[in-house]
């Protein structure tokens, strides 16, 4: 495995940009979800000091990638953030379902109007993609007993599976009252499929019909970008007062997460 | 009159977004007329104008986006014909940016592996360059036909509808509508 250099940059160094990336999305997202709730609990504020820590050390890895130290700080970042994901999602589950007037048995409501539960998991899965940039970056080519490009397709399919679910519960909850609210279901759909394929049983065909639905993912992200800011300007004044809609409107990073995903795979495609 | 008095209105407030989105929408078809051009004769020069002004468009558009979101912020448009333009123009936005960055990272596997463009690629930034027609399309009806953004009319020429009043404008020296119509008559002749 030769990694292929492109625009001056290795392909970790890539995949540390694009994590520092999807955990500035996510923590977006967290911000403005936990502020909507009043930071009722400490731990709410836990996204934004995890998801913080990793930005940056994502970034200074992606900088200076020969530096053995900020490996190993990138390492721990993600980790942390990994770890701080699982509780995220262990208090959705708790205070957002289980404690709730009807429980378990409004499982389907509560997973529409109350926390997204899979949220907490998208910070985990950055951490995640942290911890495997930092290996890469310290010239291993395997983690968790997998070659890279392989880790990084099921990576993928993981995560686009849960990104497919999120999205579904809370497409669903809007009625799909615009077409375009099935895009995150269809082709990302087909992208996991391909993906798990290309990381099982890799052949010519799967891996040109991977990159094919991998690009169409990203450009669904930007779409899913395009239309949320459109879903926010849906609200009774819009954009012009955006302070308040931001909190009413649809997730404004959360597409972002479907370009993220999309992009990991195309390093793993092109430059693995 | 004249230069002091622009100078005395100038306060800075014109939206930056109108000035930005010529510099996406500019260095993009320069990208695609260079490697157009390029690609047909076989002009190494402009094939490295293709790349760099397609860097330049991607490198602006998010500034072109923010300023987008600036001047949406400074209008309170109600529900109507206008607002649905303003909506197709705000979800277009971000999709034109996705496009940019796959044609950028497309244009730069040509550029890194030292390569005129393929015909493929053309096709593709000429459907970019649709979208932005559409997209331009959507801003200029925006402005020229609801105004968005339009602070103030200018004064018209007095050939232009005679008969009315010019808009006001806060510095202006002109007298309200009454005592305008009143001048009118006194240089004119009143008929009525």
């Amino acid at each position: 495995m030769t990694p292929i250099e492109f625009l001056g940059l290795y392909p970790f160094q890539w995949l540390a940009i694009i994590t520092a990336g999807t955990t500035l999305l996510l923590m977006v997202d967290a911000l403005v979800g936990h502020y909507r709730r009043a930071f009722a609990y400490r731990m709410q504020y836990a996204p934004t000091v995890t998801g913080t820590a990793l930005v940056v050390a994502a970034l200074l890895a992606a900088a200076f990638p020969d530096l053995p130290l900020l490996n190993q700080l990138l390492s721990w970042a993600g980790w942390l953030a990994a770890a701080t994901g699982l509780v995220g999602f262990g208090y959705h589950f708790y205070y957002g379902i289980v404690i709730k007037p009807g429980g378990m048995k409004w499982l389907l409501h509560y997973l529409m109007y109350g926390a997204p539960i899979l949220a907490p998991l998208g910070l985990t899965a950055a951490g995640v993609l942290g911890v495997i940039t930092a290996r890469g970056l310290a010239g291993e080519h395997a983690v968790f007993g997998l070659v890279m490009p392989v880790a990084l397709f099921l990576f993928v399919t993981i995560v686009l599976a849960g990104a497919i679910v999120q999205a579904g519960i809370l497409h669903y909850r809007g009625a799909f009252n615009n077409p375009a609210m099935y895009a995150p279901l269809t082709i990302p759909s087909l992208a996991m499929i391909a993906g798990a394929w290309m990381a099982l049983a890799p052949s010519t065909v799967v891996r040109a019909a991977f990159a094919v639905l991998l690009w169409m993912t990203l450009l669904v992200g930007f779409i899913g970008f395009g239309m949320h800011l459109r879903g926010l300007d849906r609200e009774m004044g819009g954009l012009y007062l955006w302070h308040v809609n931001l909190l009413e409107g649809p997730p404004q990073g959360a597409p972002g997460l479907f370009i993220a995903w999309a992009a990991i795979g195309l390093v793993g495609l092109y430059l693995l | 009159m004249g230069i002091r008095q622009a100078l005395r209105l100038m306060t800075l407030t014109a939206p930056l977004h109108p000035i930005l989105v010529h510099f996406t929408i500019g260095l993009m078809i320069a990208s695609l007329g260079a490697d157009t051009i390029g690609f047909l004769f076989d002009v190494s020069s402009l094939a490295d104008t293709g790349w760099w002004t397609m860097i330049g468009a991607l490198a602006v558009t998010p500034l072109t986006l923010a300023t987008g979101a600036i001047s949406r912020r400074r209008i309170p448009i109600e529900e109507g014909p206008a607002r649905s333009f303003l909506r197709s123009h705000m979800a277009l936005g971000p999709v034109i940016f996705g496009l940019l960055i796959v044609m950028t990272v497309w244009r730069a596997v040509f550029w890194q592996d030292d390569e005129f463009v393929s015909w493929w690629y053309l096709l593709g930034l000429y459907g970019v360059g649709f979208v932005m027609t559409v997209q331009g399309y959507l801003g200029g009806e925006l402005i020229y036909r609801y105004g968005a953004e339009v602070k103030r009319a200018y004064r018209k020429m007095p050939v232009h509808e005679a008969d009315g009043a010019p808009p006001s404008l806060p510095s202006s020296s002109y007298a309200p509508e009454r005592d305008w119509k009143a001048m009118q008559k006194a240089v004119h002749g009143g008929t009525e």
